[in-house]
């Protein structure tokens, strides 16, 4: 309501004001009439569509690339009847009255909905859950494991010889022993131990090679994930898996001995998701001990994310059953360390112990204090209706973790200081608020937005939260699309699957570097002139270095090679297995990075096999298949800006020449406000999307949209511009732009129905 | 199949839901009407016997019960007495070792890290044992096909896995852990009929919470929470339809608290008994394996007067007229054991079927060794009752010293599963244990 009385308001005013709004006023009125005379037979009122025309009108084209659509085709089958001017004035129109996102914003005013926790809030709520009735370590700056060397079979403390720090696991001793005049070399044992910082959530696949005994620990300290203690046959490589969600520490423990047999190694390996199996990398280790972390592992049916992000809008009998059946799995592990989460000693009452455990565990589900009757129905009758104590703790956390309470956002509507506090910690951590958060929330210490920004930045420092920054760059840039490159080997007879993970582990290393550096700044994304390189990789790519060395960062091409732009993974994950491919690198440069609608083609299209046009370059190819009308509309946009990446192939490595031809890597890009741009290869488009602002909309929508799962313009209509200045006032430091996008939505819930935020925000200007 | 999705799926269930109702006997599939259910427990007890408080002097049907057999006269003519039978399988490994990793698989063990006495190390046996082979034969067909296939029982199994612990085999390196802790199994077989009362009454709780939020929420976004309740609502109902198929279930109840400890034997055997009878009765498996201790195994028998361990006692030469009395009254107590279990077994109905549990069943009981003092492998002390293969019971038999693998193919063929051979194919040559039958 309040956004349309503001465009009453403007409109009042332009009616009002002298000569510049008279005109544009005329040029409005003029564009109403020929779209109510001419357009709206078809496209019906506010563009919403006909049988005739049913697709509704709205985009985010300039006026002039409308206006030219329209002189040169509409009305169909009179395209001479709305030219020139009407055309002009129609696109003006169109655009304000209801063609542009923000006019449909104000047509249909989107909502603060409910919401369920998304599965990944769902799985890491349990985990921090588990996680608040035992410790957090921090780790420093060592990596590596810490390793026991004995001189026995046995882990014998009066055996241990020497301990010291491993940075992997990865012995090949042979005939010998570790150590020739301490250790013989027919019976020994070695434990590593530590705590391992996984990369990205899901599965972890863990493998040990050794032809000696080995046990493998991980994330359970009773339980072997792999036991390979006895040595049997010519077996030599043993597996286990097991889910494991970033931004949290596990415990790991190898426990590994030789015993007689001729030779000794041992190697432990990992292959995390979508990568393959390789050493564990030093920098994934740390020698420090940590808490195990409750996991639920039930499986979840995905979550809606027909909107670009994940979001808890619709429930199913399938995530209905999912819940019961997680309920029931976080409930029997519960019960199964009860001795260690509820801290009982020997001489506690141990009755008393679990009770007040339940009510915790409970309270903490709800992210608030239980009133009288929630404490009645959720604790006190679970434990009466139980015959010992743990069954009723059993009872306890099914009953919690299958209601509303925990299921849903802020779902009784009180939107107090509380519900700050979760939306706050859902946008930064994805998960429950911590200890200190609700404690805040209590005090009344959540009241100003001031109060709100500092709990913010406390916990942006979190691991969860640079976690769940990284998580959303994997997300801008899509990389969830891009699995498993596979490229011609006749063409590219080095590109392996190895070199393909390589190129992955190396765009995560950048994004990190990125994300910790000082500046943090955005910016560097895009800009970049290094390049995280091992041996492997630079041999493929003709960059200086050993062939076994470790990744580190290197300047290679820098004069040609700007950030993500132009780095190989990308490059060959967005071209196909023997060429390059313009118009994937142009759909993620339009759709991700500047943020433009663009719809899949109207009909389906194989590409033309190069095989088929052998004297075109992959440019030229493209030009002719795209060249119909129907195709020019949106490949108009997207063919120049992939253009500009033409001088590198279908696996990253740059070109000058393609069939005989000099490349041609010029592009250009018609901006929203009607301005073109023109540019030559992968440095000068990186430096026109580092300073577009359609780039930083685009981002910030985006990077709201992934924190909040709920559509920024509920926010207030100005809430992207408002935030984009905010972002570019402060250098582009990705935290900052983290902070104010929380705060932002820790002021307003869905049951708040009242005003939208004021916009006080020291960083945004007036 | 077709009938029992489609009805399945009338209820609104989905797969996922499988889970919550697959065992109850109202879900379970209608066999076709052929051969009569048959089953096989495997029972184990370690370090030997004592031959000759063991072996009849007579051969044939007529034949008079030793000590050691004694607690099975009621059911002599159900028993069939095998001497004879010797695992002949050698390579890595000791005795111990061997005789336990070979006793049901018949093949090799592993070179390896486990190194027992003098011998070479060794590592797991290099087959599947016929147990698990059995069961895969009878899970693949669907009228034969049980909710677990088979069970593994254990009593005080010690908690370290390697080579003397370790029976049963799902293939070659794959030993398979007895559950040796009466609820755990209770757990593995009930838990379900447990979670469905639980989740029934909480759901119940959950539904009133969620029918209170819904009130707060505006209109717009009650849908959400209303569909969710639906939800809940079906799920009640599935569990309350659930629970009343239970009710003709046979639940058993245990005694509580009883500690995994030496002194407990007794009571945690007599309860892994019951729960493998009720087990049957109920249809979850058709092939059981019920090992007592392990390899080597050390129970102090307090409850006979005998504080010394069994593994120690069985060193003693034959001359030892005082520990190879304890050893007879070690051997007896095992055999008191298989007594029960015949004795439950045969005053237990065939669930819609003729006559008991026994007269379907087949127990085998063997040992890792023959005699505890030489470490033999052969004459392996198999003494079998009950009558679910059809073989001609009530004899007492003497072969030739023939390996124990053609035992194993006659087990299998003894459930209709002709293998050639089973284990190491050198010891088949003269094919299925001949005489049983």
């Amino acid at each position: 309501m309040r956004h349309l009385s503001v465009f009453a308001f403007l409109l009042s005013i332009s009616l009002t004001a002298c000569s510049p709004g008279d005109e544009r006023s005329g040029i409005l009125d003029r564009g109403r009439l020929v779209y109510e005379a001419k357009c709206i037979s078809c496209h019906g009122q506010n563009g919403t569509g006909t049988p005739d025309a049913p697709a509704p009108l709205f985009g985010d084209r300039p006026v002039s690339e409308l206006a030219d659509v329209i002189d040169r085709t509409m009305p169909e089958g009179a395209a001479d009847q709305c030219t020139g001017d009407d055309a002009r004035a129609v696109a003006e129109w169109m655009q304000q009255a209801f063609y542009s996102p923000e006019a449909q914003a104000r047509l249909n005013p989107p909502r603060i909905e409910l919401t369920r926790l998304t599965v990944a809030q769902y799985r890491n709520a349990i985990a921090d859950l588990g996680t608040s009735f035992r410790w957090r370590t921090v780790p420093g700056s060592q990596r590596g494991l810490n390793a026991d060397y004995f001189s026995s079979r046995n882990h014998r403390r009066d055996r241990r010889v020497f301990q010291r720090l491993d940075n992997a696991v990865n012995f090949q001793f042979g005939a010998f022993s570790p150590d020739g005049e301490k250790i013989s070399e027919d019976a020994f044992a070695i434990a590593w131990e530590g705590s391992l910082i996984p990369r990205e959530s899901g599965w972890y696949e863990f493998v040990i090679r050794t032809e000696n005994g080995a046990r493998l620990f991980v994330n359970n300290r009773a339980t072997p994930l792999i036991d390979a203690s006895v040595r049997s046959g010519s077996d030599v490589v043993f597996h286990g898996s097991r889910y494991l969600l970033s931004g949290r520490l596990y415990p790991i423990r190898l426990d590994w001995f030789k015993f007689k047999e001729p030779t000794a190694s041992v190697q432990l390996l990992w292959k995390s998701p979508g990568s393959v199996e390789e050493l564990i990398p030093e920098r994934h280790l740390v020698p420090e001990g940590s808490a195990e972390v409750l996991i639920a592992e039930t499986p979840f049916p995905p979550d809606d994310r027909s909107a670009g992000y994940e979001r808890g809008i619709s429930v199913s009998p399938e995530w209905d059953e999912a819940t019961t059946n997680a309920a029931v799995e976080v409930a029997d592990r519960v019960v199964a360390s009860v001795r260690d989460l509820a801290k009982i000693r020997d001489n506690d009452n141990r009755t008393e112990k679990i009770r007040e455990f339940g009510r915790q565990f409970a309270e903490r589900a709800f992210r608030r204090p239980l009133d009288e009757e929630t404490r009645r129905i959720f604790v006190d009758e679970q434990f009466a209706a139980a015959k010992s104590d743990e069954e009723g703790l059993r009872r306890v956390v099914i009953a919690a973790l299958k209601s509303p309470r925990f299921l849903y956002r802020e779902v009784t509507g009180t939107d107090d200081q509380l519900d700050r506090a979760s939306r706050l910690a859902f946008a930064l951590l994805n998960s429950v608020p911590d200890a200190a958060l609700m404690e805040a929330a209590a005090k009344g210490q959540l009241a100003t937005e001031d109060q709100i920004r500092q709990q913010a930045w406390r916990m942006v420092g979190d691991s969860r939260a640079r976690s769940r920054m990284l998580e959303f760059l994997r997300s801008w840039m899509n990389l969830d699309r891009i699995q498993d490159i596979a490229k011609n080997p006749e063409a590219f007879p080095d590109y392996t699957d190895r070199l393909s993970a390589d190129l992955k582990i190396s765009l995560e290393l950048f994004l990190e570097q990125v994300v910790d550096s000082e500046s943090g700044d955005f910016r560097q994304l895009l800009l970049s002139d290094t390049i995280f390189m091992n041996g492997r990789m630079a041999q493929f790519y003709g960059a200086g270095l050993a062939a076994d060395a470790e990744f580190q960062e290197v300047r290679f091409e820098p004069e040609r090679r700007a950030g993500i732009v132009s780095h190989p993974f990308l490059l060959s994950g967005l071209a196909y297995t023997e060429t390059s491919s313009p118009i994937h690198r142009g759909v993620f440069l339009s759709r991700g990075i500047l943020g433009r609608g663009v719809k899949p083609p109207p009909i389906a299209v194989s590409p033309t096999a190069p095989e088929l046009a052998p004297d075109l370059t992959t440019r030229q190819r493209v030009i002719v298949q795209t060249g119909p009308e129907m195709c020019a509309n949106c490949h108009g946009l997207i063919n120049p800006l992939g253009f500009a990446l033409e001088n590198f192939d279908a696996v990253g490595r740059h070109r000058g020449s393609e069939k005989g031809q000099p490349i041609d890597a010029t592009g250009q890009y018609l901006q929203r406000n009607g301005g073109l741009t023109r540019f030559n290869g992968a440095r000068e488009l990186a430096a026109f999307l580092a300073r577009s602002e359609e780039t930083h909309r685009a981002f910030v929508r985006q990077f709201f949209h992934h924190m909040v799962q709920q559509p920024i313009l509920a926010y207030g209509t100005d809430s992207i511009q408002e935030l984009s200045e905010s972002f570019k006032n402060q250098e582009f430091r990705l935290k900052n732009l983290q902070v104010e996008i929380a705060v932002r939505s820790a002021l307003r819930g869905w049951s708040t129905n009242s005003q939208p935020v004021v916009a006080n925000a020291p960083n945004s200007s007036p | 199949m077709n009938s029992r999705r489609h009805f399945l799926r009338r209820l609104g269930l989905s797969a996922a839901a499988l889970p919550f109702v697959s065992n109850l006997s109202a879900f379970a599939t209608t066999p076709a009407r052929t051969a009569r259910k048959q089953r096989l427990v495997v029972m184990f007890s370690p370090n030997g016997t004592v031959p000759w408080d063991f072996w009849p002097d007579e051969q044939g049907e007529t034949f008079t019960l030793k000590r050691i057999l004694e607690p099975l006269k009621d059911f002599q003519n159900k028993t069939l007495i095998l001497k004879g039978v010797c695992d002949k399988v050698r390579g890595d490994g000791d005795n111990h070792m061997r005789g336990m990793g070979c006793l049901l698989t018949g093949i090799e063990l592993y070179p390896g890290n486990i190194q027992g006495g003098s011998d070479t190390p060794a590592g797991w046996a290099s087959g599947i044992s016929i147990d698990q082979e059995i069961a895969r034969f009878l899970q693949a067909k669907e009228e034969t096909r049980t909710r677990f296939g088979s069970l593994e029982f254990g009593v005080m199994v010690p908690d370290r896995a390697d080579t003397w612990t370790r029976m049963s085999y799902a293939g070659a390196n794959k030993p398979i852990t007895p559950i040796d802790d009466p609820y755990q199994m209770f757990r593995r077989l009930y838990g379900q009929v447990r979670d469905r009362e639980v989740l029934g009454s909480i759901l119940d709780s959950v539904e009133q919470d969620l029918q209170k939020i819904s009130k707060v929420v505006s209109r717009e976004d009650r849908h959400l929470l209303e569909e969710h309740t639906t939800f809940v609502r079906s799920m009640e109902e599935q569990l309350r339809t659930a629970a009343n198929a239970d009710a003709g279930h046979a639940v058993p109840v245990l005694e509580p608290g009883i500690r995994e400890e030496n002194d407990n034997i007794p009571q945690i055997t007599k309860m892994q008994l019951d729960l493998l009878v009720n087990s049957f009765v109920n249809d979850f498996a058709r092939v059981a394996t019920f090992q007592i201790t392990n390899s080597v195994g050390q129970p102090k028998m307090n409850w006979l007067g005998i504080d010394e361990g069994h593994h120690e006692l069985s060193h003693e030469p034959n001359e030892n007229k005082e520990a190879h009395e304890k050893l007879t009254k070690i051997n007896t107590w095992y055999c008191e054991q298989m007594a029960y279990l015949v004795k439950r077994l045969s005053e237990t109905p065939e669930p819609g079927g003729e006559g008991s549990l026994l007269d379907n069943t087949l127990i085998v009981w063997g040992n890792e060794l023959g005699q505890g003092n030489s470490h033999t492998l052969d004459n392996i002390p198999f003494v079998m009752v009950g009558n679910g293969l059809d073989f001609q019971m009530g004899r007492s038999l003497v072969f030739p010293k023939v390996p124990h693998n053609r035992l194993l193919v006659a087990l299998a063929h003894g459930f209709g599963h002709h293998l050639e051979t089973f284990g190491n194919p050198d010891f088949c040559r003269d094919g299925v244990l001949t005489g049983l039958t």
